[in-house]
């Protein structure tokens, strides 16, 4: 039974931009844009959302945006003249249930695409069924799984970059203005792993040296002990440690070094939804971390920062317009919105009518390649690569001063690139 | 089969680069920031120091602080009761089509919302605190007052007791705890209803009230969480100190006893299975859960473990201290069914403080999804009473400050219960002995019990979570 909301109502259209934007535009809901249309039955986009589970924090900003760039394409239009309708399930970030989500996108729901998954191992557990189904998947996850050929023709990332390319990308920044001589400090397991591998080959070619690679136990809370491991001669510290005990390891890290330290790069997964000011994250002050998109807005914010932002309903630390605490994911969601307009803007390309022209909405993406900067794409310019499905980004270099992130260098497009493993345009559907 | 499909899940994880921090991760860490062993350990010995002053106090003192004094006016108010019985059945049956035919996301289905965190949370608790609300919303007296006017064809044995109700319990307590999506809408409706429909068929077979006592397992839940109320205003009007009522309930029957000990224990293992050492004993990465289908059968029959265990170890506490005063007291012996029965009653406080405790922080968080939705029961994009345009926040658990409020919150509902089941047990002891030291001898094993338990309580408050 098809459940979802249409996207045309006056709460979200509330909540994902300012009423005066609505009143300004002048247009109706229900008027003009879509009684024109060829066909004004929605495009049913299937969310798979970690609604519950260990990714919910990360779910309920997903759906913000999601929300937000919806009733955005809309206000806009829809796709094709037609509105867009979000169907939501839940996945429990469970790659077992993650699969029975797409099932009931495709069989009951009848929806035209499914979208929005950002777990690496429900991505895995899913893609999978998404092919079996023939159901386009746009993930917004991260991993470099979709790159890596594991996957299938069905399955595309071209909202968001990948790990191995966000760490390549930090090498030459971190080589040339940190330090050449670095220590890794990462859980051991594969997100760990994944950093200690792209990141110790990418700082090799920039003549620089892994000095240490310190591997922490998943399980671990407290961190003091493994610090003495860490070479005398190190220049740079290197951390990307997750979960509950992050804020133990900085705590304890600035307790082992003290005033003198070496220079410090971490990753801002590390500390999504958590405030920099917080207590016990002092230690962090004049330390680099990679964002995925500024958390704080910046003195050269652009238009469409500042219009996605209001838009979603974040103010410039990155935190919900109604609770200054309520810290969002702002290093993620963005993936949400640049991919939908994707799914617009291929769906336009390939004159997409129904779940018959799937075949040609995936053709038509894969021939996408610049995206530039602009309202569809907030977080910077996108090269796409069609054959491995993955896209490549701009990232961010920021530095913690007075408890504000500063963003320090812009690594470039091709800083991150690497050696295509896969062509998926070989793969029939 | 359960060791195999995780070191699958782990293979295939193996070739993947893992997604970013957990969920709550923020409220988690200021946790493992707080000097929670100190607090465990002030906690401990709150405990502790309650036993010992309660064995230094005239045994009169506790008689009169569980003396309950007689409220000047009497409710009889049974005809009310199967009337507002109609409006919780209309209304559930509401949440059953929403289930159906609501909103697919279970954080905007008035269904699950109401279910989980309206009855479960906040109407367990004001059962067990306030009023006996459960009389008045169940979906069942109401019909049940039409379906079972004559006599009923079918009779329940007497000597099953309410072993009908703990088995159905346990039932219920691995599907929230192992199945795959307990919160998705029209999963759960089909539980739900199916669940209703049985009862009631039950109820018109057996008679209302007989099913209501044997088989249907929330009433007899919340008839016995019920028992800890200050206040009680059918038949006659009493208020007193809470477990007042408990204490004039017991002895229990021993179905009645063991469903006391599998609240506490099916509890405790909702606890205990999200914790960084749960998740290692099944080898399983706490940073990287690879979801609830992976963990079907561990949880399960570890809910199940956990239930025997419990029973197990508080039959032999109790064991313990019949022996010693039979051994070395004044007092005539005690059979063990009797004692088992009695103090049985002792571990109700335990279970509604870690009911309390354990789901606070989510029923803080999700009461606000409760409010949106109830804004917008149909998912249609109205806003009712303006409450769909509020936003969710977790900002509260995202600050130090607030972070430690709750815990101390948390830890004063587990260390508080604790105290209260050290006096109770100390009066249930009073009325087998004749002198302060046999009620030592025969409290000896339960006290030790109690102390351990509320150092596993306040170590679950603090165990790094990642599940």
């Amino acid at each position: 039974m098809s459940n979802g909301k249409t996207q045309i109502n006056r709460r979200t259209a509330l909540k994902g931009l300012g009423a005066g934007t609505l009143a300004a535009s002048g247009v109706l809901p229900g008027s003009l844009g879509f009684a024109q249309a060829q066909s004004s039955a929605p495009i049913k986009i299937g969310f798979q959302k970690h609604a519950t589970g260990i990714g919910a924090a990360y779910g309920r900003w997903y759906d913000a945006t999601t929300t937000a760039a919806v009733a955005r394409i809309n206000d806009m239009g829809g796709i094709n003249g037609r509105p867009v309708e979000i169907v939501t399930e839940d996945d429990g970030t469970d790659p077992k249930r993650g699969a029975e989500v797409l099932e009931k996108f495709a069989t009951q729901h009848n929806c035209d695409v499914a979208f929005g998954t950002l777990f690496s191992h429900v991505v895995i557990g899913s893609a999978p069924r998404a092919g079996e189904l023939k159901l386009p998947y746009f993930v917004v996850s991260e991993g470099h799984h979709v790159a890596s050929g594991m996957l299938n023709r069905y399955t595309l990332q071209p909202g968001i970059t990948d790990v191995k390319s966000q760490v390549k990308s930090m090498a030459p920044f971190v080589g040339d203005n940190l330090g050449k001589k670095v220590t890794m400090i990462y859980p051991d397991f594969a997100f760990g792993h994944d950093h200690r591998d792209f990141f110790s080959e990418a700082i090799e070619a920039q003549g620089g040296e892994v000095v240490a690679k310190i591997a922490i136990p998943p399980t671990e809370t407290s961190f003091t002990r493994y610090f003495p491991n860490i070479p005398r001669e190190t220049e740079v510290v290197y951390h990307v440690m997750v979960g509950p005990g992050v804020l133990t390891f900085v705590k304890e890290l600035g307790e082992f070094f003290g005033p003198s330290r070496p220079e410090i790069f971490g990753f801002i997964d590390s500390l999504e939804a958590v405030s920099i000011n917080s207590p016990g994250l002092e230690f962090l002050e004049g330390t680099y971390f990679w964002e995925g998109n500024p958390r704080h807005a910046q003195a050269n914010q652009t238009e469409f920062d500042k219009a996605y932002r209001e838009a979603v309903g974040v103010d410039e630390m990155g935190a919900s317009t109604a609770d200054a605490k309520d810290v969002s994911t702002y290093a993620h969601m963005f993936g949400c919105w640049e991919t939908l307009n994707i799914i617009k803007a291929g769906m336009e390309s390939a004159d997409y009518q129904g779940p018959g022209d799937r075949a040609k909405l995936i053709e038509a993406v894969e021939a996408m390649t610049d995206m530039p900067e602009s309202m569809d794409h907030p977080q910077g310019p996108k090269r796409f690569n069609g054959k491995t499905h993955q896209t490549f980004g701009v990232q961010y270099i920021s530095k913690v001063e007075n408890g504000k992130l500063v963003v320090q260098h812009t690594a470039s497009i091709e800083d991150g690139m690497y050696e295509d493993e896969v062509d998926y345009t070989t793969q029939s559907f | 089969m359960c060791r195999a499909s995780v070191l699958s899940g782990l293979s295939i994880l193996l070739m993947c680069s893992a997604g970013p921090a957990l969920a709550h991760a923020a409220e988690q860490g200021f946790v493992l920031l707080l000097p929670t062993q100190a607090y465990a350990i002030g906690g401990t010995m709150t405990v502790a120091a309650s036993i010992v002053l309660v064995t230094c106090l005239p045994i009169d003192i506790l008689e009169r602080f569980f003396r309950p004094v007689t409220l000047p006016h009497t409710l009889a108010l049974r005809g009310v009761a199967a009337g507002s019985s109609w409006v919780g059945t209309g209304v559930f049956l509401g949440l059953i089509w929403i289930g159906w035919a609501g909103p697919t996301d279970p954080q905007e289905n008035l269904l699950p919302l109401t279910l989980w965190t309206v009855w479960w949370i906040a109407l367990f608790v004001v059962q067990g605190l306030v009023m006996d609300i459960w009389r008045w919303v169940n979906p069942w007296t109401g019909p049940a007052s039409l379906l079972a006017r004559r006599a009923p064809p079918l009779r329940l044995p007497e000597r099953w007791q309410a072993w009908p109700a703990v088995l159905i319990f346990v039932l219920f307590q691995c599907f929230i705890l192992a199945d795959i999506a307990p919160s998705d809408p029209p999963r759960l409706a089909a539980f739900a209803f199916g669940y209703w429909v049985f009862t009631l068929a039950g109820m018109s077979l057996c008679g209302a009230d007989r099913w209501g006592r044997q088989v249907e397992c929330f009433t007899v839940l919340f008839q016995l969480i019920g028992t800890l109320r200050p206040v009680h205003l059918w038949h006659r009007a009493k208020a007193g100190a809470p477990g007042w009522f408990s204490l004039s309930s017991g002895p229990l029957d021993s179905s009645h006893a063991v469903f006391c000990l599998v609240i506490l224990a099916s509890g405790s293992f909702d606890g205990l299975h999200e914790t960084f050492w749960w998740l290692a004993k099944l080898g399983i990465n706490p940073l990287e859960f690879p979801g609830r289908s992976a963990v079907i059968w561990p949880s399960t029959i570890g809910l199940i473990g956990a239930n025997l265990a419990l029973v197990a170890v508080f039959a032999f506490s109790i064991w313990i201290g019949v022996r010693a005063l039979a051994a070395l007291g004044k007092s005539p012996p005690l059979p063990f069914g009797l004692a088992f029965n009695t103090f049985a009653i002792s571990i109700l406080p335990i279970a509604l403080g870690y009911h309390f405790s354990h789901y606070l922080v989510s029923f803080m968080v999700q009461i606000q999804y409760v409010l949106i939705a109830l804004g917008d029961p149909l998912g249609r994009g109205v806003t009712l009473f303006g409450l769909a345009d509020l936003r969710v926040t977790t900002g509260f658990l995202n600050t130090a400050d607030t972070v430690k409020v709750i815990w101390l919150t948390q830890a004063f509902a587990v260390v508080f219960s604790h105290v209260l089941s050290v006096l109770m047990a100390h009066h249930m002891a009073s009325k087998f002995c004749r002198s302060n030291k046999d009620m030592l001898l025969l409290q000896v094993g339960l006290s030790v019990l109690m102390i351990f338990y509320t150092i596993f309580g306040l170590w679950l408050l603090a165990a790094p979570r990642g599940a």
